[in-house]
């Protein structure tokens, strides 16, 4: 990708400043995006794991590569079929044929549980991704609007977030009906009104701002002044905002399937093989345990690559 | 100051018709017909009729709506498909042994959070502070209900230090009174069935409080670290302060403000996370009313419980809204200044 020739003039293009910062954001705004994707995967991971990087921010992106990694790759690496009974091999506790033992219809754990990732990593991503992009929208779409049409909006946020998420969505979810496809729509429900509120607040700032009241002076229209401009100046904060709730939506995710909203019996979902193996733990405590500590790793990990998000977007944040 | 207090009332009376609207648009997405559902699922045309009659589905949306909120208004929230019983004395009579959980577990957060977060931003940087921050880190990542799971399995079953379930052991179940276990027991039994219900409360509430202490030690300790750089504390030092004393008097009690603001946020999160808890323990709450209603597709009962559920979390916030003005001059000024 050629980008040297739609630099703006100023720093050359060879100052210590400015290798490895050209980045789409970059290119649209007059800001230089810190979190801006460097030139394609390399400048990325340069990024996430250079030197520059704190080793537990290291760490943290490698957890969640690997984790992303098991995710896709989960179906493929299971060793058993996750879904095929053998009754000759029920409850039985983790050994060599079996890693992580077998549930009471004799079903293997550690193949659920692999299957499960590429359910439930999958679907949280999605549903972040989501929620994010509705919650952007909204809040460019208020923006724009009139002053009426932005505080209704805004106040329907308010309403959203004065319920709980976690009860909104399991209502929602009860509501449309036990499927993987209602936990998803019940928690972007539930999840887009902060992302919405976020943005509005962060845009209300932009349009404030000196290079946009230029750009309007220059006879801009105020759609293209939002695209262009003042979105892309609201993308460090939204990047920052969707990677933090990840570990949260993995966890809300699974507390659904565990009150038996989520995808119905056979499939294997992290919560739902909890509230499965509950009744036996005194006889079989591995068909809770592992998918609970699958539940709190990824928790863990995509929750310290939020932190590692923020403190690459942000350098103050660094120390706190 | 006046003025604010009634604008936040207002507010909080907006909050509710939002939380009513959507509960009432949520009741509506349900796939298929409402009546059908509500009448069973071997009625007869005839008595789904009827049902659709009594519910009054056959009249305008908009009247529908308007029906809707007054009824909600009296306290009528509709009748649960499952138990036959209207859904606001249900869920009334199980929400005493919600707040008594929730209550229990803001107090376990609180009296780990505070101290944890303290202790965590006077060592800044140094070993006691990561440590800290790793378990804490940890610690907010585990799901309440396997935790509850968990706890139950180990301290409950294998160590058979605390019961496994319920509220009261089978003979020592207090008469009914205020439906707060702990208190019925205080007001008429003796000393061993407070300790009961003492005992039946605390693996619940350790298992609820454990995500809200990582996220109120970490504001803790970032609120105390500010608090600790600022001017008036140099003041003190150098006025020859003793440091323990500079810690609680002078950086604690500016630290508390914005954890007050979070800790009764957390008191609404921690009522739906209730739910979780007490689905695990089979409690009698909130939460256990609303996964029995789920596993039997009482939506009614659902919607219900999301309304009362957003109600608790409503008041909860006007009432620390409230109490932050009294207490603290700058939020009041603030706010004064703002409306």
């Amino acid at each position: 990708m050629k980008t040297e020739d739609k630099l703006p003039p100023g720093l050359p293009s060879t100052h210590p400043d400015r290798r490895g910062e050209v980045s789409f954001a970059y290119r649209f705004s007059t800001a230089t995006s810190p979190l801006a994707v460097g030139r394609g995967l390399g400048g990325l991971a340069r990024r996430l794991f250079g030197a520059k990087t704190f080793l537990i921010n290291r760490i943290a992106f490698g957890l969640v590569a690997v984790l992303l990694l098991l995710a896709l790759l989960g179906p493929v690496l299971a060793p058993y079929d996750p879904n095929a009974p053998n009754t000759n091999a029920a409850l039985q506790a983790p050994g060599a044929v079996h890693w992580l033992g077998t549930d009471d219809v004799g079903r293997d754990v550690l193949s659920r549980i692999l299957t499960g990732a590429t359910q439930t990593l999958i679907s949280a991503v999605l549903i972040v991704v989501f929620a994010t992009l509705i919650g952007v929208i909204v809040a460019s779409a208020a923006a724009l609007a009139p002053r009426w049409a932005d505080e209704v909006v805004m106040r329907v946020c308010d309403m959203f977030m004065s319920i709980p998420s976690l009860v909104l969505a399991l209502g929602l979810a009860a509501a449309l009906g036990p499927s993987l496809t209602s936990i998803i729509i019940a928690m972007v429900a539930a999840l887009w009104p902060a992302t919405a509120r976020l943005t509005r607040g962060i845009l209300r700032e932009t349009m404030t701002s000196a290079y946009i009241e230029s750009a309007q002076i220059v006879g801009m229209s105020r759609l293209r002044l939002m695209v262009r401009h003042a979105i892309p100046n609201s993308l460090d904060a939204i990047y920052v905002h969707a990677s933090m709730e990840i570990s949260g939506t993995i966890v809300m995710m699974s507390g659904l399937a565990f009150l038996g909203v989520g995808a119905p019996p056979p499939s294997a979902d992290w919560g739902s093989m909890i509230a499965q193996g509950q009744d036996f733990i005194t006889t079989a405590w591995w068909v809770s345990l592992f998918p609970g500590l699958a539940i709190t790793l990824s928790a863990v990990a995509f929750g310290l690559a939020g932190d590692a998000v923020r403190s690459l977007a942000d350098p103050s944040s660094r120390r706190s | 100051m006046v003025y604010f207090i009634f604008r936040r009332l207002g507010l909080a009376a907006l909050s509710l018709w939002g939380v009513a609207t959507i509960v009432f648009v949520m009741s509506r997405l349900i796939p298929g017909d409402i009546a059908g559902v509500a009448a069973g699922r071997f009625a007869s045309a005839e008595q789904i009729e009827h049902v659709r009659e009594t519910l009054g589905l056959n009249k305008p949306l908009v009247v529908q709506y308007w029906d809707f909120l007054v009824h909600a208004v009296h306290g009528d929230l509709g009748t649960s498909a499952y138990t036959h019983q209207s859904v606001v004395s249900g869920i009334g009579a199980v929400l005493p042994a919600t707040i008594q959980l929730v209550v229990c577990g803001m107090i376990i957060t609180i009296l780990l959070a505070v101290p944890l977060g303290v202790l965590s931003a006077v060592n800044e940087g140094r070993g006691g502070d990561t440590a800290i921050r790793l378990i804490l880190v940890l610690e907010g990542g585990v799901p309440v209900f396997w935790l509850a799971i968990m706890l139950r399995w180990i301290f409950g079953s294998i160590l058979g230090w605390f019961p496994i379930s319920s509220t009261n052991s089978l003979n020592g179940a207090p008469p009914h009174v205020t439906g707060f276990s702990v208190l019925d027991s205080l007001l008429f039994g003796d000393f061993s069935n407070v300790l009961d219900s003492v005992g039946h409360l605390l693996l619940p509430a350790i298992a609820l409080s454990a995500p809200f202490i990582a996220t109120l030690a970490r504001n803790v300790r970032s609120n105390m670290m500010s608090a600790l750089k600022s001017d008036y504390i140099t003041f003190a030092v150098s006025k020859g302060v003793p440091p323990g004393r500079i810690v609680i008097h002078h950086g604690l009690r500016s630290a508390l403000g914005s954890t007050l603001t979070i800790a009764g946020m957390q008191f609404g999160w921690m009522v739906s996370s209730a739910v979780l808890v007490e689905a695990v323990f089979s409690l009698p709450g909130v939460g256990s009313y609303m996964y029995h209603a789920i596993v039997n597709h009482d939506t009614f009962a659902v919607l219900g419980a999301v309304l009362i559920i957003g109600f608790v979390f409503i008041v909860t916030a006007l009432i620390v809204d409230l109490v932050q003005m009294s207490i603290d001059p700058r939020v009041r000024n603030v706010q004064v200044g703002v409306a």
